[in-house]
């Protein structure tokens, strides 16, 4: 702990104020005068100049009729309820390689998860969009070579849905009902690094003679994970669904590349966040906007003060 | 950890190489952008489109074409892997009238790569620049906050450490567009500045949450000593502090490195001169040309992931730490 310190002293060592100086205004001009501006200039009709007006609680009104704004937020539940999903994989490679016996494999295969991180997330980025071409793209090709693709032509004609055509490449990220899915499969297999290393780490903290006991009980490898090995590492696990649903919510950057900044074919991969993008940077509704903000940062603020009273994380 | 214990992990029942194959599996996709990456870059269109999957194989082929209107054509193209181990196959057989096969490998066009650079080298620059200015001042201010809250409890303290703490759990997302009017209102767009400065404030609550808890754990005699040899604040700064806290402060950095690295919606807004663009900005001007040459633009990518390999490769360690580190807060 810092020392405590007399008044006297503290009066002779004022110029210590001056440490904190640099890194208090750049904070109080770049994050708190943002945010107060925002909640300020969401009662405005303001389009970014030196004009705006008053209007009260309208840009609020609209956003509750606003259909855009609803759509979104459903789409950004889906992709929520996706990235649970996409969780999975990475506690299972953790497990994987805890469980291998081999103590070198376990550090090379930890080695080689990592080797994905030095490629810029921005071009792994454009790689999967590259993957998606409807011509060239690795994911059609291998959905011709596998004959998935007429598999995948089989049920559609099945259901009716008129999306997978024979003989016409899949336009994966140019179809409108295909954007989720698009979405859906972005990152195959899902292996977060970060995770996976985070998981192990909770992984071994886990002692021999819990397996032994296991062991003698005749415990099978599933049940295994689901006695020792998931309690061991769900507090890591629920740090990360957390971490990850408050990201998702307000993350557009993902949606903005992929599919432009009007969510793409039919606005179906549209955000709230990539709307609030859209109304400031591309209508000029900075007014507006920073309403969709508030109401974002509203729904945010929530899931982190309820993370904070009922998720909590021992140390 | 020892191999009898880690014996125990698994099952003495189970054997171990389904796991290696899942891992396997999984890894080798993991990896195959990556792939990708590196053998599309030595392509030109053509032969990428002829063979997108494997690398090309060192030969050509040279074709005698004979064209409808009389006039004879001599045209070279990459092998296919069919062609190396058998005879060259006519790539279309009503006109071809004699096609040799040999050892070229000019088929590898080691000249993407110069195109690549010549592409991104501009971006590169100006990221190193936004991303070292940054880091480097970030750090430094954060260092002085982060020892004015771990050397005393100063009156007020507190209340300017809530300052600082709030806005962790304050999430950004309604800042971005006040943001741009303030950058507006200080003339900050389109400059370079308008990033470092965004990027320092950002920075500061993290760096000097973690700092604070580093410097309060230094031992405490080093402070009194130095103040008994009539060091000034700023003195135990630089002569106690850094040199105390070097793993702490390179983990940071790398964190801020990769950060401003991957960065591009605050330049993607700031940022209009083609001079001045940063590395997520250049690659999505790139990535919005109408015809791509693939074999230059993965050159380019992977150009753009030097800077992370040199700096993975010479502190992986201080690499995986920092990630967890950065993980747990998000």
């Amino acid at each position: 702990m810092a020392f405590p310190i007399s008044r006297q002293k503290a009066l002779r060592e004022w110029k210590l104020y001056f440490f904190v100086i640099p890194s208090l205004v750049m904070v109080l001009t770049f994050s708190y005068f943002p945010a107060i501006s925002a909640i300020y200039h969401s009662f405005f009709d303001w389009a970014g100049g030196e004009t705006k007006q008053l209007i009260g609680l309208d840009n609020f009104k609209r956003a509750f009729g606003d259909d855009v704004l609803w759509n979104s937020f459903i789409t950004v539940s889906v992709l929520i309820v996706f990235n649970l999903f996409k969780m999975i994989p990475s506690i299972i490679m953790a497990v994987l390689i805890h469980r291998i016996k081999s103590e070198r494999w376990g550090y090379f295969y930890r080695a080689m998860l990592v080797v994905p991180m030095i490629v810029p997330s921005l071009v792994t980025l454009f790689i999967w969009k590259f993957f998606f071409d409807p011509n060239l793209g690795v994911l059609n090709n291998v959905l011709d070579f596998t004959g998935l693709k007429s598999l995948l032509v089989n049920i559609d004609q099945f259901f009716g849905w008129g999306v997978f055509l024979p003989d016409v490449p899949i336009g994966w990220l140019s179809q409108p009902e295909l954007i989720l899915p698009a979405l859906f499969i972005w990152g195959f297999p899902w292996i977060g690094a970060v995770g996976v290393l985070i998981y192990l780490a909770g992984l071994q903290a886990i002692g021999q003679e819990v397996y032994e006991a296991a062991e003698l009980d005749g415990v099978g490898p599933f049940k295994k994970f689901l006695y020792i090995e998931l309690p061991l590492i769900l507090t890591q696990v629920r740090l990360s669904l957390v971490l990850l649903i408050i990201s998702t919510l307000q993350g557009y950057g993902l949606q903005l590349l992929l599919l432009g900044d009007s969510g793409g074919p039919g606005g179906r991969g549209m955000v709230p966040g990539l709307w609030m993008y859209n109304r400031a940077f591309i209508a000029g509704e900075f007014g507006y906007a920073c309403s969709i903000g508030m109401i974002l940062f509203v729904f945010i603020l929530a899931l982190t003060f309820i993370n904070n009273k009922y998720v909590r994380v021992e140390k | 950890m020892s191999g009898a214990l880690k014996d125990a992990v698994g099952s003495y029942k189970q054997r171990d190489w389904p796991k290696h194959l899942v891992v396997w599996f999984f890894i080798l996709i993991e990896l195959f952008p990556l792939y990708m990456m590196m053998q599309v870059s030595f392509k030109d269109n053509s032969s990428f489109i002829q063979n997108p999957w494997a690398p090309s194989p060192p030969f050509s082929v040279t074709e005698t074409l004979r064209l409808p209107d009389g006039t004879e054509e001599v045209k070279t193209r990459v092998a296919g892997w069919s062609e190396v181990f058998g005879a060259a196959k006519p790539s279309d057989p009503e006109l071809v009238t004699g096609a040799t096969k040999q050892f070229d490998l000019g088929v590898y066009r080691v000249e993407n790569w110069g195109y690549g650079l010549k592409l991104i080298g501009p971006y590169i620059a100006n990221t190193v620049f936004v991303a070292v200015t940054g880091t480097v001042v970030s750090l430094f201010l954060a260092i002085m906050a982060a020892y004015f809250f771990a050397r005393y409890k100063m009156p007020f303290g507190s209340v300017l450490w809530s300052a600082f703490i709030i806005l962790m759990l304050l999430p950004g997302v309604a800042n971005i567009v006040p943001l741009f009017s303030l950058l507006k209102s200080l003339s900050l767009l389109n400059t370079l500045w308008a990033l470092i400065i965004v990027g320092i404030a950002g920075a500061q609550v993290f760096n000097i949450f973690v700092l604070r808890n580093f410097i309060e754990d230094l031992p405490k005699d080093l402070f009194e000593a130095a103040e008994m040899d009539g060091a000034s604040h700023f003195q135990q700064i630089m002569n106690v502090v850094i040199p105390m806290s070097g793993p702490i402060i390179g983990t940071l950095s790398i964190l801020a490195f990769l950060g401003k690295w991957n960065d591009f919606l605050l330049p993607l807004i700031v940022l209009r001169d083609k001079e001045l663009f940063t590395l997520g900005v250049g690659l999505i001007y790139l990535d919005g040309e109408y015809v791509k040459q693939w074999g230059q633009i993965m050159a380019a990518y992977f150009i753009a992931s030097i800077p992370l390999i040199v700096i993975f490769l010479f502190c992986m360690k201080l690499f995986v730490r920092g990630l967890s580190a950065g993980a747990v807060k998000g």
